[in-house]
């Protein structure tokens, strides 16, 4: 059923890698030491900056997971991490000095020494900084990916889903009956005529772009041969009136959006009425959202208060897909009125398609 | 008199459009052929005026077997399709026109149309006909009373069985005649068709966007979206580069 991509951890890599990733460091510093040894107290001074340097990456770590967690810029963070990092530079050389004046090693404070000469502690803290920050991308990468990966799939579920519920086998075999229907009749030309409003239904479903989403005018140009159809078998029984504001053509929205819902107004409101009915579709914009509206004439329901059972499976295969697609983003209403008649209210976060070089391009 | 070949690998698919011309008197069927090879050899000898190709077809294509007659003997052609996307190399050997199968009756009355009017550009060398006095305002019948709409007023048409749905801002008035008919009275410098069922006023086209499979969704200026059939499409880009 539904899954929603697992978020990752915040900090991504787990504080024992963090912590982990300081050892390569330590063993460059070992190997760096080694013509010193012998040298009088090198090893011990070298001991000295290795186990300061383990001792300021806990700190150092951890401000640096904190900056990640915060987003905080490349321009930022970078001079920051140079900062800090000479900070404990200079108190390891303060406190080696030290260590030297109180063992009478040297003659007394240098404190040029202190500041400078601190090729010891502080490239050690900044090559750590940046292998850190090379652990931290390579998992946010894989990251990305396993959640791009976990979206492909749903978006694949959805597409099947879609397909199953648009080559219905209900809906095909009716429309065959239809047809079927006008020939026995000796209605041939009705019949050609709802045949060939068939092919373009099908050819309109087969020719549809694999994409997640699709332009509103690509569902809109599929809800109309759906209701070409309808309208041969309806004919004046079917009132239908749409209208879309200015700039929504190119909206993004999920394939087969609307004709379920459209489908569900026809075959459960406007059909079942003797008179027929009116279908009123409204599509606009609002700030930053695109409104749907999708009102029908109904019947009043008999036996009880709930919706009919095929609306709300039409309706759930179109609000589980906006789940998939806009989590916690899209808004879903449907109400019916005590005369049956349903309104639907959708509203999805408005994105618009990049412009396409159709066959407007190709007039020039 | 137009003489017509109908060239298909399918026996029922020619006599489809067989029967279909069959109801026009001035369409005389001359031959055909079920393949591209015999199709080039039937109209260099039968010399038709007309073909109906279909595109796929074993071995060779229907628009290789055109490309393969001499331009000057080419006869006008109205390509046949069942699912594919041509439209360039339609373009390029000058077909008339294309059909989608199944193939829908009105739409062929009006390739029909459009190749009698080439017909009649070639025979007569360029002669244009007089121009015709086109429709200024429709009669309607709402309830009891009969009601005038002028031509200007009507934003778009739809085709409503044997009638015409005029579309007059939020209402819709029924003219009793269909719309193949209609689409001939109506100035073709104001309204165009976009498909088979509908017909729009020009400068009532307020947005357009293309769809992937090349036909075309327009938005009205008053919010009605109606979608431009592929087979049209050209048509209405030069309609609206026009303006």
């Amino acid at each position: 059923m539904m899954r929603v991509p697992a978020h990752e951890q915040p900090t991504g890599v787990p504080l024992r890698t963090s912590l982990l990733a300081g050892l390569p460091i330590a063993m460059c510093m070992g190997v760096m030491a080694l013509p010193e040894l012998g040298h009088a107290y090198a090893g011990e001074y070298r001991a000295f900056y290795a186990a300061c340097y383990l001792f300021w990456i806990a700190p150092l770590s951890l401000l640096q997971r904190a900056m990640w967690q915060r987003g905080v810029p490349a321009r930022i963070s970078i001079p920051l991490l140079l900062l800090v990092t000479y900070i404990p530079s200079v108190i390891n050389n303060a406190l080696a000095q030290a260590a030297a004046v109180h063992w009478g090693l040297v003659p007394g404070y240098e404190f040029h020494r202190i500041f400078a000469g601190l090729d010891g502690c502080w490239l050690a803290l900044i090559a750590f900084c940046a292998i850190h920050a090379l652990l931290h991308h390579h998992n946010a990468l894989q990251c990305s990916r396993r959640r791009e990966a976990e979206a492909t799939a749903l978006a694949r579920e959805a597409e099947l889903r879609a397909l199953q519920y648009q080559l219905h086998p209900h809906f095909l075999f009716n429309t065959l009956n239809s047809i079927s229907a006008l020939v026995a009749d000796g209605r041939g030309n009705d019949a050609t005529r709802m045949i060939a409003l068939l092919g373009d239904l099908l050819r309109a479903t087969l020719e549809r772009s694999e994409a997640r989403e699709v332009t509103l005018a690509e569902e809109l140009s599929l809800t109309e041969h759906y209701l070409d159809i309808e309208r041969a078998r309806l004919g004046r029984r079917l009132q239908v009136d749409m209208r879309v504001g200015p700039g929504v053509l190119q909206a993004l929205v999920p394939p087969l959006l609307l004709q379920p819902l459209v489908e569900n107004a026809i075959r459960h409101g406007i059909a079942l009425r003797a008179t027929g009915g009116a279908m009123n579709l409204r599509i606009d914009r609002d700030r930053d959202a695109l409104t749907i509206e999708l009102r029908n004439d109904g019947v009043p329901s008999l036996e009880d208060d709930h919706p009919r059972d095929s609306t709300s499976i039409g309706l759930n295969n179109v609000r589980q897909r906006l789940t998939a697609l806009y989590p916690g983003n899209y808004t879903l209403d449907f109400t019916v009125a005590a005369d049956g008649a349903c309104t639907i209210r959708i509203t999805l976060p408005l994105r618009l398609a990049a412009t396409t070089a159709g066959p407007m391009a190709r007039t020039a | 008199m137009m003489r017509v070949m109908v060239v298909d690998d399918e026996p029922l698919a020619r006599d489809g459009v067989r029967a279909r011309l069959a109801s026009h008197a001035d369409m005389r069927w001359v031959g055909e052929a079920g393949d591209g090879e015999s199709a080039i050899q039937a109209i260099e000898s039968l010399q038709p005026d007309l073909v109906f190709m279909d595109v796929q077809m074993p071995g060779m294509s229907g628009i290789d077997a055109l490309r393969r007659v001499a331009s000057q003997t080419r006869p006008l052609s109205i390509l046949l399709t069942a699912y594919d996307n041509f439209a360039v190399a339609a373009f390029e050997i000058h077909a008339l026109d294309y059909l989608l199968k199944p193939i829908d009756d009105q739409r062929f009355r009006e390739s029909l149309d459009r190749a009698r009017a080439a017909f009649r550009q070639r025979t007569h060398d360029g002669h244009v006909e007089p121009p015709k006095a086109w429709a200024e305002r429709f009669t309607v019948r709402v309830g009891q009373r009969i009601a005038v709409i002028e031509a200007t007023q009507v934003d778009w048409i739809e085709a409503n069985d044997d009638y015409a749905g005029l579309h007059v801002g939020s209402r819709a008035y029924l003219l009793r005649e269909p719309l193949h008919q209609l689409a001939k009275r109506l100035d073709p410098n104001r309204f165009l068709r976009i498909h088979r069922s509908t017909i729009v006023r020009i400068d009532r086209i307020a947005e357009l966007e293309a769809l992937s499979n090349r036909d075309c969704l327009l938005r009205l200026h008053d919010g009605t979206p109606l979608r431009a059939s592929r087979t049209y499409v050209d048509q209405l880009h030069a309609a609206l580069a026009a303006r």
